[in-house]
This record gives structure tokens, C-alpha cells and sequence, in this order.
């Protein structure tokens, strides 16, 4: 009779209770990919947040003092400061007449700019960037010009001809304004620009860090966060994060508990393999590893086919939620793994005392 | 005889009937708690989003263009058009009334507030404080502009009290506690106001005066005058219908677009309730509140559905593994005379029990972690949001925790019964 070596021992067990094995990988794979997409998600959840919150617009407001406009490098250094991902646009203002006699703020800018901070504004039409004599006429500021297409204004005897691209809708301030391009504005005007406004991707803490850099590179400019925007962020994406650190835990727990009682019943149920592999002088420890490495085998099986399915289920649930994917992570595969083999070493040992105290010679008879 | 079999299967077999019970518990736990917690996510995350203040904004339709940089009048308007405080009112009219969580009207005046240099002014602003808006709640500028931090003292409780913005107090030493004496033009008598507390908002209202509403139209002489007011509406987030105008659409499509709460209609309601009042949503808050709900919301309910699929899973898997290795119980009963038909009713049955069982308790012990949860990641919200107990969910919880347990069993009782039971009893003796 050939000797019957462990690793026979154990792929016998395997393939012979097919549709038992089957369920148990079922039910560890269930385990890690569950696993992998929560922690998946988890991971990139505030990254994933703060970008929505970028919708909001700026979060931080430089303004120069009211005696000097800002200096002609003051929106590098503030990108500089502030880092590749801010997004910063510069503005000033000046006080000129419409052709009807009334007075309005016009606002050099770069539309390029403004149109990736202020994603709220609501306009027709963008004006084209080569256009240097393009304007955005507020909502308002609209109905105190004679032609919207071709407006004509005028800044302490200075006049000016626009062609209007479009009308603004936000609502705000900005509705009784007229927007348009900053060179032609200064060369209008004369008036440099006087405010920044930034918007620093992050938490509070990422913001206020940058508001301290920046105070300490623009010294005599004022740097404000606009208070609302910054508190409310935190706020909801540290409530969102809890939230979704309740529900990974709960989830996990449930299917780990699942699972636990799935394969610890399909050990149970082999107490005669047992007796009978007792009875033939196996001792308890080898028994024991036994169950344990068959236990594994399927947990690590299970990690395999569970971070593929897991990652491709978090690369749904992001792409269809947020628009932008989650890429799998090869970081979560540890805790993963980890989590898995718990489960399965659990379950092989959690019947280990009901196993020890029993007799082989009473249970092969079938008392 | 087949409830003596079902009664005793369950008084004999506690341990199993534990596991595959823990298993159905758990998971309708997980899902109930998922669901609750995903289906009033919307109204949680939207009180938070209060702190960006206000998403509609009513102005005087025939208004003089406001000339304003940076939060500052450059050119005050004389003589401007104003709303009617009075009118206010009509706003628990309208169709998405309830929807309206808070009012703040304001009335800006410059003020001559007795310094050595007469010529000189200050900015000052009328507004409501602890106003009742009628269903018990109050409102009013603190209430609409949560970043408003009082550093000292109290909002003004009587009209002869006023808040002094922290920009202010340091120009001009006036702190809390000091009296001052105000009028807006030299020949007007001068009014006495007690200075009642600090006020800080991090921009450019830390500069003003803020007095109530009443104080400042009688100093301004226009009695019931408002020159703004700012609403904050529980809305929906804006969608391409959302975007229309209404007097394009047919009756019909009207009466949809009327009876949806956007902003968009919420703001044409109240332009169609107050005469001479041009209402905005202001887009920077709404479009982006809608943005970030939606997100959120949505993405709770996909680990919902992802709780759903993984529960369904460990359960179904826990009640294969369960009829699985009562397989000679099986061969037992059909070597008895047992047809197939009967012992499917009875497994089905004991599957069944269990299931309703467990979800119950499942249901239970859900609801009541969602709103642990609840309380505990979003304290401080005022009350709960909704009742602890979600009556919708019980059937549906309990309903998918017999799908799921039938659906999972059933391979295996089908393939138990396809056996041969006389192989089924020998492989295990």
C-alpha cells in the first residue's frame, strides 16, 4: 500500500467532498472580496470626497491691502505655495459706467481659470480665450446695457467696446457684474488686480497649513478661509468617513461571522474522519494541523479569487458613484489575507474542544 | 405529525439551528442597519450642509445695480427699492413651504454712531434674531450663517440691543457692554443701544453693526422695508428637467415641474407669492449641495447593495452547509416512505421558520445599531432624524431573508434528494 504522504492526504480531502469544498471557497471568497472592496473604498474615500467638494469653489480669498495691488508674481508664489493640485485665479475690479448711466463693477479675470474654480457659474457661452475683448454680463448687470452684444462702457473718460459672449447666472454677487479678460481690463483701466482666489484641495488641516505658508511668503497680503466652505468640508467628510468605517466593520463582521459558522459546521460534521484517523494513531496535533492547512489552502484560495472580484466591485461602485475609478490595491491584500486566514484558522481550531473530548471508539460505533 | 417532525427538528437540533440562525441574523442586521441608515443619509447629510448658509436669495425685482466689491458697497444705492418685511408671510404659503427650514431678511443702513469725526459712518445691518417661523422653530441671521461665532455675549434679545462685529470693536474700542448712541442723518434724534455681544464671521460682516430688523427701519424711517432676504430650502438636487423654463412646458409637465422640490421651482413660487420679489437660487451652495448629497447618498447605497450580495452569500452558503450534513437524515426519512415532496415541505419549512425568525430579530437588532450609529457619527443634529423603526423595511428584510434562505438551501435538498438513499445511509456507517 503506498504511504499516503500529507499533501495526498489533503487534495484527497479536497476533491473528494467536492460540493463541501465548494462552499467553503464560496464563503471564503465571499469573505475577501467583500473584504477587499470595503477596504478599497475606504481608502480612497476622502480623496474621492474632497474632490467633490472642489465643487464649491474657492476656499481661500488673498486680498491686497487697500493701498498697493498685488505684485506682478503674486499668483506664482501662490501657486508656488500652494501647490500643484490648487487651483487659483486672479481678479480685479474697477467701477465703470454702461451707456445707460449706471454704474457697474467690471472684473478683469482669466476665464480659463475661473471656469475650472467656479464650476457653479452658469453661463451660455465661455468666451474664447484668444477673444481679448470678451465679456460675461451678469444676469443683472445685462438689463443696464443697450445691446448685450456689443457693451459699452466707460472707466473715468476711458470707453470701451465688449462683445458680449454670453449672460451669468450664479445667484451671487457675481450677477451684477460684467466679467471680462484681464489684459484688456489692465490696459483699459489701469487697475491691477487686487484678489485671489484659491482653492486648496484637502481637509481643514491641508488648508489652514497652506494658509500659514502662504502667510509667511505674501507677507502683507490678507489671507482669509472662507469659513463656511472649509468647516462644512471637514465636517461632512469626517461624518461621511465614519460612516463608512461603521459599515466596512459591520459588513465585515457579518460575512466573518457567516463564514465562520459555515466552515466550523463542515468540520464538525467530519468528527468520524476524525475518530477514525485517531483510531488509526494519528496524534491530536497532527490532526489538527490537518484541518488547519486544509482550512487555509481554501482561505488562500479564496484571498485570490476574492481581491480580484473585490477590486473589480470597487472599481464599479467608484466609477459609478464618483466618475472616476478606484484602482485595486495591492496595500489592502495584507488585511486582507489576514483576515481571511483568522477566519479559517478559527473555524479549523473553534471545534477543536468539542473533537478532543471525544472517545473514537464511541463514535465509530455510532454512539 | 409533520409539525411534531418540525417542532422536534428544532427542540433537537439547537446547535445547528444556532449557526444557520446566527448567520440569517447577522445579515439581515447588517443589510437593515445599511438600509436605514442609506435611506435617511439624505436628510442627515443635508442638515449639515446648512452650515453654507442659504440657497435662494429674494431681492426687489426692480432694484438699482448693487456696485459690490468683496462684500463692500462702493457706491451705496439711495433711495433703492424695497420688499415688504410683511410679505414674508405669504413664503408658509406656497406649495414647498415646509420645505422653507429658515428665513433671514436684512436691511443694511450707515450709521452715525457718535465718533469725534461726525462725517464719519459705519455699516450697519438690521436683521431678524430668534424669529418664530411659526411651526416653533426659530430663525433668523445666526441661524442662516452658522459660521457667525458670538465670541462674547448674547444675539440681541429686545430692540434696544446690537452685535458688534469683531473687525468693528477693534477699529473703534467698542466692546460689549458699552452703549451707543446712533442716528443716520445729523438732524435725527439720536436712539441709545446697548452693545449685547461679539461677533465674529471670518469675513466681511465681522465689520458691521447688527441690530434687529425693527431697530433699523425705524432709524431708516421705511417702516416694514427689507432690501434682501435669504431662505434656506430643503431642495432636490437639480436634474435636467430641473433646468427648463416652466412657461415653455405644457400644463401637464408644469404641474410635474411645480410639485418637484428644486430650487429652481421653490424660487419661482416665491417670485410668484411675493409681488415685485426676483428669487435666485444661488448656485454656488445649491449646485454644489446637490453635487455632494448625491454623491454621498448614492455611495451608501452601493455598499447597501454590495452588504445585500455579500449577506445573500454568507447566508445562503450557511444554509447549504446546513442541509448539507443532514443528509442521512434525509436517506433515513426517505427509506422510511417519506416521498420527496414531503421532506422538501419539511426542510423548506424548518428554512422558512428560521428565516422569518432571524430576520425578525435581525430587523430589530438593525434598526437599532442604524440608530446608535446615526446618534453617534451625527450628534448634535437636534433630535433624530426619523423614528428608530423603519415599517417598510420589516417586510422587505424578512422577505429577502426567506429568498435568500430557500434560494441557498435548495441545491442542496434538491441534490440530497436525488440521491440514492441507501448510498446516502452507508457512507456513514
Amino acid at each position: 500500500m503506498p504511504k499516503l504522504s500529507l499533501l495526498g492526504m489533503l487534495r484527497r480531502s479536497l476533491v473528494h467532498r467536492r460540493a463541501r469544498s465548494l462552499s467553503a471557497l464560496v464563503a471564503m471568497t465571499v469573505s475577501a472580496a467583500v473584504a477587499t472592496a470595503l477596504l478599497t473604498l475606504y481608502a480612497d474615500l476622502d480623496a474621492k470626497l474632497h474632490k467633490e467638494f472642489r465643487s464649491f469653489g474657492a476656499n481661500v480669498v488673498i486680498t491686497a491691502p487697500a493701498t498697493a495691488p498685488l505684485r506682478p508674481d503674486a499668483l506664482e508664489k501662490v501657486q508656488q505655495a500652494a501647490g500643484p493640485d490648487a487651483l487659483a485665479a486672479e481678479f480685479a475690479y474697477a467701477v465703470a459706467t454702461t451707456d445707460r448711466g449706471t454704474a457697474v463693477v467690471v472684473a478683469g479675470t482669466d476665464f480659463a481659470a475661473v471656469k475650472r474654480l467656479d464650476s457653479w457659474w452658469q453661463v451660455d457661452a465661455w468666451p474664447n480665450v484668444s477673444d481679448a475683448n470678451a465679456a460675461l454680463l451678469g444676469q443683472r448687470a445685462a438689463q443696464f446695457v443697450a445691446d448685450e452684444k456689443s457693451v459699452n462702457l466707460s472707466f473715468a473718460g476711458h470707453p470701451i467696446t465688449l462683445r458680449g459672449a454670453g449672460r451669468l447666472r450664479t445667484g451671487g454677487d457675481e450677477d451684477s457684474r460684467i466679467y471680462m479678460p484681464l489684459a484688456a481690463f489692465t490696459a483699459w483701466t489701469g487697475v491691477a488686480p487686487s484678489v485671489i482666489e484659491l482653492q486648496i484641495p484637502g481637509g481643514a488641516a491641508t488648508v489652514e497649513a497652506t494658509i500659514t505658508r502662504l502667510r509667511r511668503d505674501l507677507p502683507g497680503l490678507q489671507v482669509q478661509a472662507v469659513r463656511q466652505l472649509v468647516e462644512g468640508e471637514s465636517k461632512i467628510v469626517d461624518r461621511t468617513h465614519a460612516l463608512m468605517y461603521g459599515a466596512v466593520l459591520l459588513i465585515s463582521l457579518t460575512v466573518a461571522v457567516s463564514v465562520l459558522a459555515t466552515l466550523s459546521t463542515s468540520v464538525l460534521e467530519r468528527r468520524r474522519d476524525f475518530a477514525l484517523m485517531k483510531a488509526l494513531g494519528g496524534s491530536q496535533l497532527e490532526l489538527m494541523s490537518m484541518f488547519l492547512l486544509e482550512a487555509m489552502v481554501l482561505a488562500i484560495a479564496g484571498v485570490a479569487v476574492g481581491f480580484v472580484v473585490g477590486s473589480a466591485a470597487a472599481w464599479a461602485i467608484s466609477e459609478g458613484n464618483f466618475h472616476t475609478a478606484s484602482l485595486p490595491r495591492l496595500s489592502v491584500l495584507p488585511l486582507v489575507l489576514l483576515l481571511n486566514l483568522t477566519i479559517a484558522a478559527m473555524a479549523a481550531l473553534f471545534p477543536a474542544r468539542v473533537l478532543r473530548g471525544l472517545q473514537p471508539a464511541a463514535l465509530l460505533k455510532g454512539e | 405529525m409533520f409539525f411534531r417532525l418540525l417542532m422536534e427538528s428544532f427542540r433537537r437540533q439547537r446547535r445547528r439551528k444556532m449557526l444557520a440562525g446566527m448567520a440569517v441574523l447577522l445579515g439581515t442586521t447588517a443589510v437593515t442597519a445599511m438600509l436605514a441608515l442609506a435611506t435617511t443619509i439624505g436628510d442627515r447629510i443635508h442638515k449639515e450642509l446648512a452650515v453654507y448658509g442659504a440657497n435662494i436669495v429674494v431681492t426687489p425685482q426692480a432694484a438699482q445695480l448693487d456696485v459690490k466689491i468683496g462684500g463692500v458697497d462702493v457706491k451705496p444705492v439711495t433711495g433703492g427699492s424695497y420688499l415688504k418685511e410683511s410679505d414674508l408671510a405669504k413664503l408658509k404659503t406656497i406649495f414647498w413651504a415646509n420645505n422653507i427650514t429658515g428665513i433671514s431678511p436684512e436691511l443694511p443702513l450707515k450709521l452715525d454712531i457718535g465718533l469725534q469725526d461726525s462725517s464719519e459712518t459705519i455699516d450697519a445691518v438690521g436683521l431678524w434674531f430668534n424669529h418664530s417661523l411659526g411651526s416653533g422653530a426659530l430663525t433668523g441671521g445666526p441661524q442662516l450663517h452658522p459660521w457667525w461665532y458670538l465670541v462674547r455675549g448674547s444675539w440681541p434679545k429686545s430692540t434696544d440691543q446690537a452685535v458688534i462685529g469683531i473687525g468693528l470693536a477693534r477699529r473703534y474700542g467698542i466692546w460689549p457692554g458699552a452703549v451707543l448712541h446712533l442716528r443716520t442723518s445729523p438732524e435725527q434724534e439720536r436712539r441709545e443701544i446697548h452693545v449685547s455681544g461679539l461677533m465674529d464671521s471670518g469675513d466681511g460682516t465681522s465689520n458691521k453693526l447688527l441690530m434687529p430688523l425693527s431697530v433699523a427701519q425705524s432709524l431708516l424711517g421705511l417702516p416694514d422695508a427689507i432690501s434682501r432676504v435669504e431662505v434656506s430650502a430643503r431642495t432636490k438636487p437639480e436634474d435636467a428637467f430641473a433646468r427648463v423654463n416652466p412657461d415653455s412646458l405644457s400644463p401637464q409637465q408644469r404641474e410635474i415641474w411645480y410639485c418637484r422640490p428644486y430650487a429652481n421651482s421653490i424660487a419661482y413660487q416665491i417670485r410668484e407669492a411675493i409681488p415685485g420679489a426676483d428669487a435666485q437660487q444661488l448656485r454656488r451652495v445649491e449646485q454644489s449641495e446637490g453635487n455632494v448629497l448625491s454623491r454621498i447618498s448614492g455611495l451608501m447605497w452601493l455598499v447597501s447593495a454590495a452588504a445585500l450580495l455579500a449577506a445573500g452569500f454568507a447566508v445562503s452558503a450557511a444554509m447549504a452547509t446546513a442541509v448539507l450534513e443532514r443528509r442521512s437524515e434525509i436517506g433515513l426519512m426517505r427509506s422510511l416512505g417519506a416521498s420527496k415532496g414531503a421532506i422538501a415541505l419539511l426542510f423548506y419549512a424548518e428554512t422558512g421558520l428560521l428565516a422569518i425568525f432571524a430576520g425578525t430579530l435581525g430587523y430589530l437588532a438593525g434598526s437599532g445599531l442604524a440608530a446608535w450609529l446615526g446618534a453617534r457619527i451625527f450628534a448634535g443634529d437636534g433630535g433624530s432624524a426619523a423614528a428608530v423603526l423603519n415599517p417598510v423595511l420589516l417586510p422587505a428584510v424578512v422577505a429577502l431573508a426567506l429568498v435568500v434562505s430557500i434560494a441557498g438551501s435548495t441545491p442542496s435538498i434538491r441534490s440530497a434528494l436525488r440521491m440514492d438513499p441507501s448510498a446516502i445511509l452507508r457512507e456513514d456507517t
